[in-house]
């Protein structure tokens, strides 16, 4: 299932890892680095996270985008989550990326709180897929955003607004989905195998359909579609 | 107050009868078996008594020596045996269901282990202190039901042989007061009318009378020769206990077989296009490339199954964000749209709450697969002690626990924790699935 764009692949980006698996982290990392993009740092806890972060910020050497897994020492709950709502509200411009061995809309929603710019939410299955997990790093780092379509579909399902979704075409509902997971129209284009004036007309169909005022950039236009479908 | 006790003959006087009850209630059926049971109970009472208190006696008596125990056993042994009987008597003639009292819990063969058991049961001392309580209660119903009945069926006939009184006594009839002047015989027509009017009064209250001395038969049987009520709740948790253990069971052989059939087959493929894809890779790099492209297709769908068996563990968000966040992923799942309003004032217990979240995951998946529904919602919210769940959908309905294991099963999880499942589900639908838990919070 592909969810990147290929335009943006050839930036290189800085990237911090926390992942308690040293495995996972190693093949993060190479996965990464094969890719061309560099590791800054790789921990395995949530503290040590936040603390690096704050050195590299002290540096002047923040990175573009922080991989973290959810489930970390020391309880395995949801340390990965509380530490990138942290570090959102502490550097604005970092990019977070939070992998995790199942989605959740709940997290979901409090990662989104406020911002969905450069904010990504990925089942850790998705790596198997390297190019589009890599080209949804390089998103995140560049402030777009990179929702995992299990995530979408909970969101969706899970909305108030059941009689209104009811009202969208089956393809609409494909293409809000793809808007949610954070993707541009030509990405979209390209997954549906139809033309980027059909996918715009698609989006303002929808737009039009749930009363949103029509939005331009990729990001702002997620977070419209999600606080639809959250409020 | 004969109902409680009554209600297994209740359907037969259902029937239309011309002559109220308290008419009918002396030439009754019924009657005549509390008649009986009163009757019964005397002899019966003084065979028990007379067992209990000379065993008993001569086992307390002979204590000091060793013999005092197998007495005392024996005659509690005894007492457990007459209780049978007793029960037996008490079901034949007054309607009275009581079980038969918690079992002696022998640890170990032997007729020592055997005697000990016996002396701790509390049910034997029991049936012990129920044949000494019966005994003096058998006398007084005894007493009182024969007088009764026979005055009363005595003076309502008085018409009818009032003549042998001049006829054989040289009397006018029963002497009513008599001293050295003057006696009062019952002997002209209208004495003779209010003494029969007297019988029939008798006659009148005698059932009644018996039935309220049989209710206290029904009592003293029910409380001392039935199962205690905390030996009852043991055989009812005894039950759920069971019922855990072999779904616990069932689910671990359930979650064998998933990772049997589904990851590790996956896993066996895998390895198996890697190894051919390792051969073919010198000489026909292509062939190669297309096995390794179908061992990434297989490892990614071993993932998902391996996630969704995890998930079908315990989801990590229950514990971690509770009900309404667990429930939003079910909700999903669902092949139809789904509300879910979880409206708790806090979070109950772990227990309590992974159950909820599996009872609502197995009732959504109910919707899904046989519902044909076109919505469904969960509502979920706290009644004073009790966790309340309710699933609904506007499907075909002619969902029943009975048939089914689904429900059925569901049914005896939420039974191991108090819990209450309630299915309404017409033919043509709409349904409606109401479970409650207790609140542990």
């Amino acid at each position: 299932m592909p969810w990147g764009d290929r335009e943006i692949v050839e930036d290189r980006v800085r990237v911090v890892i926390a992942e308690d698996s040293v495995l996972l982290r190693e093949g993060l990392t190479r996965l990464l680095t094969d890719r061309g993009h560099e590791v800054v740092a790789g921990v395995g806890d949530a503290d040590a996270l936040v603390k690096t972060i704050a050195e590299l910020a002290d540096q002047g050497e923040l990175p573009d985008v922080v991989v973290a897994d959810v489930r970390m020492p020391p309880t395995h709950t949801d340390e990965g989550v509380r530490a990138a709502v942290l570090l959102r509200r502490q550097h604005p411009g970092l990019g977070v990326l939070v992998l995790s061995q199942y989605v959740e809309e709940r997290y979901a929603t409090e990662l989104l709180a406020g911002s969905s710019r450069g904010v990504g939410y990925l089942l850790k299955d998705r790596v198997a897929d390297v190019r589009e997990f890599v080209d949804a790093v390089v998103r995140v780092a560049e402030g777009g955003t990179a929702l995992d379509p299990e995530v979408v579909a909970q969101l969706l399902g899970r909305s108030r607004k059941q009689d209104v979704l009811t009202g969208l075409t089956p393809r609409e509902r494909e293409v809000l989905g793809l808007m949610a997971e954070g993707r541009t129209n030509s990405a979209i284009a390209r997954q549906l195998v139809v033309s980027d004036g059909a996918v715009e007309k698609h989006v303002s169909n929808i737009f039009l359909k749930l009363g949103l005022a029509p939005s331009d950039g990729d990001h702002r236009r997620v977070l419209a579609v999600l606080t639809y479908l959250n409020s | 107050m004969a109902t409680e006790y009554g209600q297994g003959y209740a359907h037969r006087s259902e029937r239309h009868h011309r002559l109220p009850a308290a008419l009918r209630a002396p030439v009754e059926a019924r009657s005549w078996r509390e008649f009986g049971y009163v009757l019964l109970g005397l002899p019966i009472a003084i065979v028990l008594f007379t067992w209990t208190v000379t065993t008993v006696s001569l086992g307390a008596g002979l204590l000091v020596t060793f013999l005092g125990i197998p007495v005392l056993a024996a005659a509690l042994a005894g007492c457990r045996g007459f209780g049978v009987l007793e029960r037996a008597r008490a079901r034949g003639l007054l309607g009275v269901e009581v079980a038969d009292p918690e079992p002696l819990r022998v640890a170990k063969p032997g007729a020592l282990a055997w005697m000990g058991a016996m002396l701790k049961s509390g049910a034997s001392w029991r049936h012990a202190l129920y044949t000494l309580v019966q005994f003096p209660w058998a006398v007084f119903s005894f007493s009182v039901a024969v007088s009764f009945w026979t005055c009363g069926w005595a003076l309502l006939t008085y018409p009818l042989w009032f003549w042998v009184f001049p006829a054989y006594a040289g009397e006018g009839g029963i002497q009513l007061y008599g001293d050295a002047h003057h006696s009062v015989y019952l002997d002209n027509p209208f004495e003779i009318t209010v003494t029969a009017l007297i019988g029939l009064v008798f006659t009148l209250a005698t059932p009644w009378l018996v039935r309220a001395l049989t209710t206290v038969d029904g009592l003293l049987v029910r409380g001392l020769l039935g199962p205690s009520r905390l030996s009852a709740r043991v055989v009812e948790l005894e039950s759920d206990r069971g019922a855990v253990v072999d779904t616990a069971a069932a689910d671990l052989r359930r979650i064998e077989r998933d990772l049997h059939d589904g990851a590790q087959a996956r896993l066996v493929a895998l390895a198996m296009d890697l190894g051919l894809a390792k051969e073919k890779l010198r000489e026909d790099p292509r062939a190669a490339a297309r096995m390794v492209e179908e061992a990434h297709g297989e490892v990614k769908t071993a993932l998902q199954e391996l996630r969704d068996l995890a998930r079908g563990i315990h989801p990590a968000v229950l514990t971690d964000r509770g009900l309404d966040a667990a429930l939003s992923a079910v909700a999903s799942r669902c092949t139809v749209p789904v509300r879910v309003e979880v409206d708790l004032p806090a979070r109950p217990t772990p227990a309590i709450e992974g159950i909820a979240y599996f009872t609502v995951s197995e009732l959504l998946q109910n919707v899904s697969k046989h519902s044909g529904a076109r919505t469904a919602s969960v509502d979920v919210w706290r009644s004073e002690d009790r966790l309340m769940l309710q699933v609904s959908d506007d499907g075909v309905g002619g969902a029943d626990v009975s048939r089914g294991s689904g429900l059925a099963g569901l049914a005896a999880r939420l039974d191991a924790v108090d819990g209450v499942l309630v299915v309404d589900s017409p033919a043509g639908g709409p349904t409606r699935v109401i479970a409650e838990l207790p609140w542990r919070g």
